[in-house]
């Protein structure tokens, strides 16, 4: 993949924003590729993680946002604990997805679903406190628009006794919510 | 011995094939558990691939709540330990995200709470030595297969247990149950995690590759310490079959299950029956379950 540089001034703005909400610092990746190398899911994705956090030096703010890598990242670490230059390269993946949402770049296509679970596990625990399987997959269906998601497994939860209908609420709700209203609040300004 | 404990949302459904031989498998070794009260998930990947700032305050809500109770928090969900004790470790070397935190959850959480995963506690406080000391029913001739997934050791290096690429604490507790651990190269290779319902395509990859390495290897069985690899590796070894065209039927077993069941406990505390790839004609023949018994 090739990125025209020619008529984009470096936007170091973008660089330090990123560096600045990830508490990491960007110039020291020298691209080496070993995040890229141990990626589980890169074979899956349009870029490699490395590139990613190119993309973030070189201050290509849409194509940093835009892309499946940030999205689809499991976040299992194996690329943070590789990397010689001690970059929490997770937590720069969960930077750039929240800036992407709040910026309210669109998740290509494939990633879109990823965000739709996210969300859809939060309303759970924010409603219960805690995670109902059987809430979350309803949930998520209904948010992803894939109505018949995993329809065929749920009779094995059914058939094995392991799925509890709705989740146990937790005591203390209230305060819960008001958790959950209170970090929107700070993270909306 | 006794431990806050933090069961987690799977382990009260999805999971309660770990969780059952767990606490049965702790209270015969003497730990005592009080649930941390009031408990609330701890956000796993959803939160903190969302918000830094929700990632720490659910975690912290019930790391407040068994200081409160004087008790170090005990879990068995790899994720949930996996977020508790880096939140925990967030919260206590950062004194104003601290204060910010204990603000948002209404606390005063100090950070005294320690987090501590099943594996570790058996391990490294109950001792190889006392595991089998109890064992009744070595799990001889079982060929075991320990993966440890992403979440028990994948730690910045002052978190860590056990060793990063290749981890043994499971390895060892599993081979004084009298199994044989295999060696195999996946041990810490991701699943396919939380893209459980999101792309499927690359769960069934995932997991698909580390029951054929499992297997290559010579193991019987998978044995998993996280909710989340169990899901994927059991639910979704069907298709995994259908793409590398090849019979797997590799069961996946929590250690618990397989330890519970070394040291005697009885069937409904072992749990057999919730498997979707079925174990027991297996450990039938490899004798360690009567016929019947299990069904």
């Amino acid at each position: 993949m090739k990125w025209d540089l020619s008529d984009k001034a470096l936007n170091s703005e973008f660089r330090h924003a990123v560096e600045a909400r990830s508490g990491q610092g960007l110039s020291t990746c020298c691209q080496c590729g070993k995040c890229s190398g141990g990626c589980p899911v890169m074979p899956d994705l349009d870029l490699s993680p490395n590139r990613v956090l190119r993309l973030v030096q070189l201050g290509l703010e849409d194509e940093a946002l835009r892309n499946e890598t940030v999205w689809c990242c499991v976040a299992c670490g194996t690329c943070n604990t590789r990397c010689p230059m001690n970059v929490d390269i997770v937590r720069v993946m969960d930077t750039l997805r929240a800036m992407a949402h709040r910026r309210g770049v669109e998740p290509p296509a494939t990633a879109a679903r990823v965000w739709a679970f996210y969300r859809s596990f939060l309303d759970c625990v924010e409603e219960f406190g805690r995670l109902g399987e059987i809430a979350l997959m309803g949930s998520y269906n209904i948010n992803s628009g894939r109505l018949l998601t995993n329809m065929v497994k749920a009779p094995w939860f059914f058939l094995k006794g392991k799925v509890a209908l709705s989740p146990h609420k937790i005591k203390k709700i209230d305060r819960l919510q008001r958790v959950f209203r209170r970090v929107a609040e700070i993270e909306s300004r | 011995m006794k431990y806050g404990y933090f069961p987690g949302c799977s382990l009260l459904s999805s999971a309660v094939e770990y969780d059952r031989p767990a606490r049965a498998l702790l209270g015969a070794l003497g730990v005592e558990l009080e649930e941390v009260e009031d408990w609330v998930c701890c956000g796993a990947t959803p939160a903190h691939a969302t918000s830094h700032l929700l990632s720490l305050a659910l975690p912290g809500i019930s790391l407040a709540a068994a200081e409160r109770q004087g008790l170090d928090v005990l879990t068995c969900c790899s994720a949930c330990y996996s977020r508790l004790k880096q939140a925990n470790h967030e919260l206590v070397h950062e004194p104003k995200l601290l204060a910010q935190v204990n603000e948002i959850i209404e606390e005063q959480y100090q950070g005294k709470s320690r987090v501590l995963h099943i594996v570790e506690l058996l391990a490294h406080e109950i001792g190889f030595e006392a595991i089998r000391a109890r064992v009744t029913r070595p799990l001889a001739g079982l060929k075991v297969a320990a993966y440890y997934g992403c979440l028990l050791t994948r730690f910045p290096e002052e978190l860590r247990i056990d060793k990063l690429e290749y981890p043994t604490l499971l390895d060892d507790l599993l081979a004084a149950a009298g199994a044989e651990p295999v060696d195999w190269p996946l041990k810490t290779e991701c699943c396919g995690a939380a893209l459980t319902l999101a792309r499927q395509d690359t769960v069934i990859r995932l997991s698909g590759q580390l029951l054929q390495v499992a297997k290559e290897c010579g193991a019987d069985v998978v044995a998993v310490a996280c909710p989340l690899c169990q899901a994927n590796m059991d639910m979704y070894q069907s298709d995994a079959e259908g793409q590398l065209g090849q019979q797997l039927g590799l069961p996946v077993l929590y250690f618990t299950q397989l330890m519970a069941l070394a040291i005697g406990l009885a069937p409904e505390d072992v749990c057999l029956d919730k498997q979707i790839v079925d174990p027991t004609p297996l450990l039938v023949e490899k004798g360690l379950v009567e016929t019947g018994v299990y069904l």
